[in-house]
């Protein structure tokens, strides 16, 4: 079961000035994260989902997350 | 734990070897995972040969190498000149936008969208046979 402000909070601090929404899909654990970065303007879209994911590889690694969906935007671009 | 280098080493020369490489559950033929089929639906529309390799018989050990290599721990993963383009959500993103079909050299097709399931099922393009690691 994962705590939804905890994982958008870590996934502010690793791109800070992103706006953040985490959802859940199902269980507690099957989750989407949808995130608009400044940082991602120059970044490849892989690099933009590495970037999410690692910032809350922590809660993937202790198995608070099963599986997460990652939507990413650039911020700033419509 | 650190991945198997024998594995990393076949896995790293299998990405070389071919411009379009797909890590997948199943084979293109008889996808066992829905991201894989539709990510093989993907690249059917698109009309490429590619290479695949079915991950599930030796799944944890090529997690731990593609984790290394890729920094990318699930399947699908689709490679394209050596580089990782993504798993199902990514591919499908960048079908949309024509970013796919310029990456691979193709024509974007007209109809470009996230395959319907009647228009994935396995046979229908030009798919190299699964290739052992072995």
């Amino acid at each position: 079961m994962a705590d939804l402000t905890e994982i958008e909070a870590m996934i502010e601090r690793a791109l800070p000035g992103a706006e953040v929404e985490v959802i859940d899909e199902g269980g507690g654990d099957h989750l989407r994260a949808i995130v608009a970065a400044p940082q991602f303007d120059e970044l490849k879209r892989i690099d933009q989902h590495r970037a999410v994911r690692n910032a809350v590889r922590e809660r993937f690694d202790d198995g608070s997350i099963h599986a997460l969906t990652i939507e990413t935007t650039v911020l700033g671009s419509s | 734990m650190a991945a198997d280098p024998d594995l990393t080493a076949k896995v790293e020369r299998a990405i070389a070897d071919n411009p379009v490489l797909l890590f997948m559950k199943g084979t293109p033929e008889a996808p066992r995972c829905g991201f894989s089929l539709r990510v093989v639906g993907v690249l059917g529309q698109l009309g490429v040969d590619y290479g695949a390799i079915d991950v599930l018989p030796a799944l944890q050990p090529l997690r731990e190498v593609t984790s290394e290599l890729s920094d990318w721990p699930t399947f699908p993963q689709l490679y394209v000149n050596g580089e990782l383009v993504g798993g199902c959500d990514i591919v499908e993103e960048l079908l949309e936008s024509g970013e796919l079909a310029e990456m691979l050299g193709v024509e974007q097709p007209a109809d470009a969208a996230p395959p319907e399931a009647e228009r994935i099922l396995p046979g229908g393009s030009q798919q190299s046979p699964p290739m052992p690691l072995g």
